[in-house]
């Protein structure tokens, strides 16, 4: 491979990843427990300046160009760990204004309203994470440990961001197919006959909230450690449709669904786009990108709603004849039908 | 025989219970009890108040005044899962199921102090919990078992009849362990033969000790089952008995029983 295509290809891996963790936190929030969580992309962005910052070292570096508020040169992974810690308590607080007494319509546009919010202050509050200019030249993080030329360290990138990415699935697989998933799904199906047989419907929503949150923050925090650069405007609150897409169209409610659907949408499409030659007036082919999102969560949610990979059915082993009974959920995916 | 009965314990007290929708007293100063042991009817006409009582009782809903004391503690403030986890257990008038769960799920979701309900522990693997929910999945197919819904369990619960839907909820609630189980109409919408055999596994569930309180509408089903009838009309208890006693009385005759 030339160098060119690897650093392409590296890119793609490493944003592959990103938008795949960041689908997986989502799929628990929004597939599994039933939070429409319509200011998703606060927490990725709140992981991403978390680590920028934590990686910039004091506003005073570089010359003093950008002004943000505490600064501090940690060493990896430090800062993905303080955005995960950031990410979570930003939800856990945002969480317990928002899904406390809201129905669920009601929560999603009290979560929007809170990502507006975010991105007015934070474009607009320039002490606080420098503007609408966001940051620039966050070091790459062990670049001066490792010292690799550009292409050896991007596949060493890719190396961390895969293994992040595992970290994530098992994680969320765990919780999918143990009985505290079955016990968030049972949330998603009915808040009122949850509680009813006993469970305690505000701490579950909290807990998958605040987990998505934390893994949210934690893919952010790994593409600004690698792009070494965010802004407002990588997390317009619309970005937050785009992962929607993703997760509806791969099949909400399935880990593997959120990772193919992070493959299609926030990759493959977005990347795609970026071949058709430039026609109309600048920034056309970008508002048609748009119409598109839209587009495709509309004809999912309308022709096949339950996504490419459906979520499965979870059925159980029966007992064996003889009684020893291996009693391993076994997951099937539901035949489509036709 | 029935007068003859000696200490019977109250595992439920309403007292002076009130709920005001608006300006609409929903339930006006209801009081009545339930024993321990035995089936309570809660019948009255359309708009009496009785699953809204229910609702108050179960902690779906709070109420304007008064008091619910459940086997002597009050729970007039706890909330309803709370309450659950005490054993007071309820099933729905509609759509008390969880659809896009399965009807095997449906129960072993309700079970009570579930380890694998633990981030803590469901993060470290699966051994920290696979032996109690293989205990679960047996104990859970039992009942599916006894409630002819065996064959169902890899159906999700919502492509189930109404008739199945009834008799799911109330395997379920089983699966919570209740002491006290609310049942809200039970039988509405079930065919004559489903009907009957629900009735038998109500008087089985009595049998084994188990205290429910059920509104339903049909008195014929109210009179083989219930040993205790409370007649509600307009937020208020207007006479309790047996069905036969109530049957004698005026007001109730006047107010519901011949409409």
């Amino acid at each position: 491979m030339s160098s060119a295509v690897q650093f392409y290809v590296t890119i793609l891996l490493i944003y592959l990843g990103v938008d795949a963790i960041a689908c997986l936190a989502l799929n628990l929030q929004f597939g599994v427990t039933g939070l429409v969580n319509f200011g998703f992309i606060l927490f990725q962005a709140a992981g991403a300046y978390t680590a920028a910052v934590l990686t910039l070292g004091p506003s005073s570096a570089n010359g003093g160009y950008q002004q943000y508020i505490g600064g501090a040169s940690l060493p990896f992974p430090l800062p993905l760990l303080a955005a995960a810690i950031v990410g979570a308590l930003l939800s856990l607080l945002v969480g317990l204004v928002g899904l406390r007494r809201l129905r669920t319509d009601y929560q999603a546009i009290v979560l929007l309203a809170v990502s507006l919010i975010g991105a007015t202050i934070a474009t607009n509050q320039v002490g606080l994470f420098n503007g609408a200019s966001g940051l620039s030249l966050v070091p790459h993080p062990l670049a001066d440990v490792l010292n690799l030329d550009p292409i050896s360290y991007a596949w060493v990138y890719v190396a961390i961001t895969m293994a992040l990415f595992l970290l994530t699935w098992l994680l969320v697989h765990r919780i999918t197919s143990s009985p505290l998933g079955r016990t968030l799904r049972s949330v998603r199906e009915s808040e009122a006959v949850a509680a009813s047989v006993g469970k305690n419907v505000i701490r579950l929503k909290l807990t998958a909230y605040v987990l998505g949150g934390a893994i949210a923050a934690v893919s952010g925090a790994l593409l600004v450690e690698f792009i070494t650069a965010w802004s407002p405007s990588s997390w317009l609150p619309a970005e937050t449709f785009v992962y929607f897409a993703a997760v509806i169209v791969g099949g909400a409610g399935n880990n593997l669904g959120a990772i193919v659907g992070a493959a299609l949408v926030p990759v493959a499409f977005i990347e795609a786009s970026q071949y058709i030659p430039a026609f109309g007036r600048p920034g056309l082919i970008e508002s048609v990108q748009w119409i598109v999102i839209g587009l495709l969560i509309a004809v999912f949610l309308w022709v096949r709603p339950a996504g490419i990979f459906p979520e499965r059915r979870r059925r159980y082993a029966k007992p064996h004849p003889a009684g020893d009974g291996a009693q391993t959920p076994q997951s099937e995916p539901v035949l489509p039908s036709g | 025989m029935a007068q003859a009965q000696v200490a019977t314990q109250t595992m439920l007290s309403v007292v002076d219970l009130h709920k005001d929708f608006g300006g609409l007293h929903a339930v006006d100063g209801a009081t009545f009890e339930v024993e321990t042991g035995a089936i309570t009817g809660l019948i009255g006409p359309n708009g009496a108040g009785k699953s809204t009582a229910l609702a108050l009782i179960a902690g779906a809903l709070k109420p304007t005044s008064g008091s619910v004391v459940f086997r002597g503690n009050d729970i007039t403030t706890t909330p309803s899962h709370q309450r659950a986890r005490q054993g007071l257990v309820r099933t729905f008038q509609l759509s008390g199921e969880f659809p896009r769960l399965t009807v095997l799920e449906n129960l072993l979701v309700t079970a009570p102090n579930q380890r694998g309900d633990s981030l803590a522990r469901v993060v470290l693997g699966k051994w920290t919990w696979k032996a109690q929910e293989t205990r679960l999945l047996a104990q859970a197919r039992e009942l599916l078992g006894r409630f002819e819904l065996a064959d169902k369990e890899d159906e999700y619960a919502g492509n189930l009849s109404g008739g199945q839907k009834r008799l799911l909820q109330i395997a379920r609630g089983l699966m919570a362990q209740p002491a006290l189980l609310l049942l809200d109409e039970p039988m509405a919408g079930v065919n004559p033969t489903l009907s009957r055999r629900l009735e038998q596994h109500l008087l089985e569930l009595r049998a084994e000790g188990l205290t429910i309180l059920m509104v339903e509408h049909e008195l014929g089903v109210v009179e083989r089952l219930c040993d205790h009838t409370i007649v509600m009309a307009q937020g208020r208890v207007l006479a309790q008995g047996t069905m036969m006693e109530l049957r004698r009385n005026q007001e109730v005759l006047d107010a519901y029983l011949i409409g």
